[in-house]
């Protein structure tokens, strides 16, 4: 059991299980909170997951609002032509940033820690200034708006309900992506993180790996930035500033970056923070900042590992 | 001891609503936190203000009761998400009226969403679409260039004589946005005009000072830079030896950017354009008037003056409509007559600009500063369109 | 010729700002491996600890500055040794916790003195002219004290004990322990030293430019891009990076404009790092 490579285990499955409920949250509620904080939720998960991807590779990136504009973009672009094929929306809001990242992942995956982590948000910036030097293509700091609604199947994604089940799918493909290469490469993926040199050292073609989850990790985040597009029909720079990388980064962390619940746990609780602490106003952004810190401080290794700590300690008590 | 603030207030907001048994909540929303916080938190002055007044009458009539205003804040964060979140949270707590958002990127965001919610929400951006037809339910506050830049630039003509000048704004939709439309104004009164775009976030102005100097230009105008970047501007160019006057066809400020800039001698020639006429005292007892109905001080400078009318004709709306159902209060605003025990009288404006009437358009004023001494800011009637 | 000379002073004088801020950051990171999010928070605090001494309780300019140096480093201990301290070996819980550290500060600090700015002079006002060419008088002032702080640093760090304890600390830690070194000791005084720092350039730097709540946000950025570009834990190299920002910023900002100045900035970065990826004087990488 140990030594075959499945393509699933456990978390993945719980994690795709989880999200796809949310296909059927409409049945139950019409309340607009609920939707919008799902939406939000799967929006940020599909982030988060790209975030993860990396940490699995012991790399933290910022470079997420660069590729999520790329994706988010591409769709908004699209829009103009009138294309609005669900399905080639999707394989171009995957395509386009992970193209972009294969000559990229070439330069910056040299870096390594921290150094990583500079480039990363570098690119970020340096795509949000991209984005209002192009008033042509992008429009600039206006932004694109009026993007129309993706088609599904001939019927426009364009009611509450439909857009909230859209991105539920989008979340569920990207969980199914995260979880799969992650499976598959896991081992190879656990000694990057281990160790670089070790792992390089005993014959194991390093960037070809890390190559691999950089450009998937792009499509990902990409897929994020196109379910924000097709929430607020709107492409706008401001959705994809350099400074919201921390609040992934946030969401994988305090989710618990040892297992892709992680990001799913992180984002649902930071994600319903926000938008409870939200109506307390100008508190909003102290509140959030307690928040991190008991979190961090009571429960180590984020939400997940207590979770998991607290699991072990129960059967424990039992035998 | 701050933490017990907190969990004090969490608390304290569920058991107020639970206190009072026929009540309407209003939301108020911007940017309530960060760089841009002044312009959110003077939404939420501005609406407790109006609140207040309608409750110490005994609150707002709605078919035959009697009920209690309250205010919902929302932290929008100067983003389109944020503003988007916002109007559906408001939508959960069963709010139909929003006084806000303020940022372009915010009125962006908000607009598709309020629209599938039915609320009304009134932004304040400066944005080129800041109303569109296709969005009947939004509102729009604070009128943009187009409505005054031509006016403050012909009162300022006729002080400081000026062939050329230099626009300096941030490179987001904030700043170019108003500065396009500033320039173009003062291209057609015949001024030369140069752009620049500064990178939102820059603390020392030094070198983009240099640079705008380098064309030779006879003003310089700090468009809707926020305060305190225009503060640090204005310091940096009167060191850097420039001796020629400064404009502001932005947003309020000036007493900020007085303060920032190092006094009022610094400043020497200065022309500006408020949203109200601020040095009306009927204008500025708003502020007693909010001292003396909630215990304390307004936050957000003028721009509270500015944003009050629109959340006094708001709830005068749903009074009207007996219901705070968007649809109705709607057609109630569009109804009633725009007028403002302090700002005195407006109009209904926006069609020409925008192609749907739905722009507050009351006095606004020019204020000039000459040779460091004050002249005051001059109230400047509008007209209807 | 007279802009050229003109962006180079502007130039020097943002290299100062910038090196006093990269100090600090890269002492925590270099010592204790912790990127501190808080560290705009620190230079803010700085600042409004300087303002309230000199505009509400009239203390003379000079000795508000020390009380800020003061209050910012006592902060930054207590936080050290009560709360980061506890998870210090984890990169990304003390990433964590200093931007929720950073998230309370800044909101108290808009809680407490409002959102608008200040009215927060420097005592010494006014510009050298030299034909067409003008150094203001503060920054002179700022350059000075910026490498004075640089050689106390160098001093403290290379010609004392605690320096000597501090490097060890940095260089490996099991082998300094089993020397016989106290990080519970030693890590809460290297943060403080840097926290200091941050306070230090926010009492200075806040009255030249401007002091209101959202002045911290810019300053990581900064800081972060500094202390890579410089090479890690490296104080020379910070120190060089600095000025070499400041100069590259200067220069572009001047002869392309802010917004695209900025662009053509981080793109020199990032080709700089892919081509030497250790930063201009870094040796070793650590983990993120």
């Amino acid at each position: 059991m140990r030594n075959r490579i499945s393509l699933f285990g456990w978390p993945e499955l719980i994690a795709v299980l989880l999200l796809s409920c949310g296909f059927f949250v409409p049945m139950f509620t019409r309340s607009v909170l609920i939707y919008s904080v799902l939406n939000q939720v799967f929006i940020g998960v599909v982030a988060a997951q790209s975030v993860w991807i990396m940490l699995r590779m012991n790399l933290l990136s910022f470079a997420t609002p660069a590729f999520m504009a790329l994706g988010g973009y591409t769709v908004a672009i699209a829009g103009r032509y009138e294309i609005t094929n669900a399905f080639v929306v999707t394989a171009g809001a995957f395509l386009v940033p992970a193209l972009v990242a294969v000559p990229l992942g070439a330069l910056v995956l040299r870096l390594r820690g921290t150094y990583f982590v500079l480039v990363t948000f570098v690119l970020s910036e340096i795509v949000q200034l991209l984005i209002f030097e192009t008033p042509s293509l992008t429009g600039g700091s206006d932004g694109i708006s009026g993007v129309p609604p993706v088609t599904l199947l001939g019927t426009d994604m364009a009611t509450n309900r439909q857009v909230l089940q859209f991105c539920c799918g989008i979340a569920v493909l990207a969980t199914v992506v995260t979880g799969g290469l992650t499976r598959y490469f896991r081992q190879h993926f656990a000694a990057i993180e281990e160790n670089e040199i070790l792992a390089e050292s005993l014959g194991l073609v390093v960037w070809r790996y890390k190559a691999l989850g950089f450009v998937v990790a792009a499509g990902i985040a990409g897929l994020a930035g196109f379910a924000l597009v097709s929430m607020l029909l709107t492409a706008h720079p401001s959705s994809f500033a350099a400074a919201i990388a921390v609040d992934f980064i946030a969401y994988t962390i305090i989710g618990g970056p040892t297992s892709i619940l992680g990001p799913l746990f992180g984002t649902g609780a930071l994600v319903y923070a926000t938008n409870l602490f939200g109506t307390h106003g100008q508190y909003a952004q102290g509140l959030y900042g307690i928040l991190i810190l008991i979190v961090m401080l009571v429960a180590r290794g984020g939400i997940v590992g207590t979770v998991g700590l607290l699991f072990n300690r129960l059967r424990g008590a039992r035998r | 001891m701050k933490l017990a603030l907190f969990v004090a207030g969490a608390l304290a907001l569920p058991a107020a609503a639970l206190a009072q048994s026929c009540e309407v909540k209003i939301g108020a929303m911007g940017p309530m936190s960060g760089g841009a916080a002044q312009w959110g938190l003077a939404m939420l002055s501005a609406t407790e203000l109006a609140a207040a007044e309608v409750n110490a009458q005994g609150g707002l009539k709605m078919g035959g009761k009697s009920c209690k205003v309250t205010v919902v804040p929302y932290d929008s964060k100067y983003t389109a998400d944020g503003a988007a979140a916002g109007s559906n949270a408001f939508a959960a707590q069963d709010i139909h009226v929003i006084i806000g958002p303020v940022g372009s990127p915010e009125a962006t965001g908000i607009k598709p969403v309020a629209a599938r919610n039915e609320q009304i929400a009134w932004n304040a951006a400066y944005a080129k679409n800041a109303l569109e037809t296709k969005y009947p339910l939004m509102f729009h506050i604070a009128p943009g260039p187009a409505a005054w830049a031509d006016t403050v630039i012909k009162r300022a003509m006729k002080v400081f004589p000026m062939k050329s000048v230099a626009i300096i704004a941030p490179n987001d939709q904030g700043g170019t946005d108003i500065a396009t439309v500033d320039a173009a104004a003062y291209k057609a009164n015949g001024v030369q005009t140069t752009e620049e775009y500064y990178q939102r976030g820059t603390t020392n102005f030094a070198p983009i000072v240099t640079r705008v100097l380098a064309t030779n230009p006879d003003v310089v105008d700090t468009a809707s830079s926020p305060p305190g970047d225009a503060g640090v501007i204005v310091k940096q160019l009167r060191l850097a030896g420039f001796k020629g006057p400064i404009g502001r066809l932005g947003g309020p400020g000036t007493d900020e950017i007085i303060r920032v800039s190092g006094g009022i001698d610094v400043l020497q020639n200065f022309y500006w354009f408020e949203t109200v006429p601020t040095d009306d005292p009927k204008v500025k007892a708003i502020d007693d008037q909010y001292r003396k109905l909630l215990g304390k001080d307004p936050v957000g400078g003028t721009s509270v003056w500015a944003d009050l009318p629109a959340a006094r004709l708001t709830l005068k709306a749903i009074a009207a409509a007996g219901t705070d159902e968007a649809q109705k209060v709607a057609a109630a605003l569009r109804a009633l007559p725009v007028d403002d025990p302090n700002l005195g009288k407006g109009y209904w404006g926006g069609k020409k600009q925008f192609g749907i009437a739905q722009e507050l358009q009351f006095p606004f004023g020019v204020g000039i500063i000459k040779d460091g001494k004050n002249l005051g800011v001059e109230r400047q009637e509008v007209t209807p369109e | 010729m007279a802009q050229f000379l003109q962006a180079a002073i502007i130039g020097l004088s943002l290299g100062a700002q910038y090196a006093l801020l990269a100090l600090g950051f890269t002492l925590i990171f270099g010592i204790l491996g912790v990127v501190n999010f808080a560290h705009g928070g620190f230079y803010m605090l700085g600042g409004y600890v300087a303002y309230s001494c000199v505009a509400l309780l009239g203390v003379p300019y000079p000795l508000a500055v020390l009380i800020a140096v003061a209050a910012t480093a006592a902060l930054g201990w207590v936080f050290e040794l009560f709360l980061l301290e506890r998870l210090v070996d984890d990169h990304l819980a003390t990433l964590m916790l200093t931007l929720g550290l950073y998230l309370i500060l800044s909101n108290g600090l808009l809680q407490t003195f409002g959102p608008l700015a200040m009215e927060f002079r420097f005592p010494v006002s006014g510009a050298i002219r030299l034909g067409p060419v003008y150094v203001p008088q503060e920054n002179l002032i700022v350059l000075a004290i910026c490498l004075a702080a640089i050689v106390a640093l160098w001093v403290v760090l290379y010609r004392t004990d605690l320096g000597r304890g501090l490097r060890a600390l940095a260089d490996d830690r099991a082998v300094a322990m089993a020397q016989g070194l106290r990080p519970k000791l030693l890590f809460p005084m290297a943060f403080a030293l840097a926290t200091g720092l941050a306070g230090l350039t926010g009492a200075l730097v806040t009255p030249i430019l401007a002091l209101s709540p959202g002045v911290g946000d810019p300053v990581l950025a900064t800081s972060f891009l500094t202390v890579i570009l410089g090479g890690l834990g490296s104080l020379q190299g910070a120190a060089l990076a600095a000025f070499a920002v400041g100069l590259v910023e200067a220069f572009c900002s001047v002869y392309f404009g802010g917004s695209i100045g900025a662009l053509i900035l981080f793109v020199l970065v990032l080709l700089l790092l892919v081509f030497r990826p250790t930063g201009l004087l870094g040796r070793t990488v650590r983990g993120a």
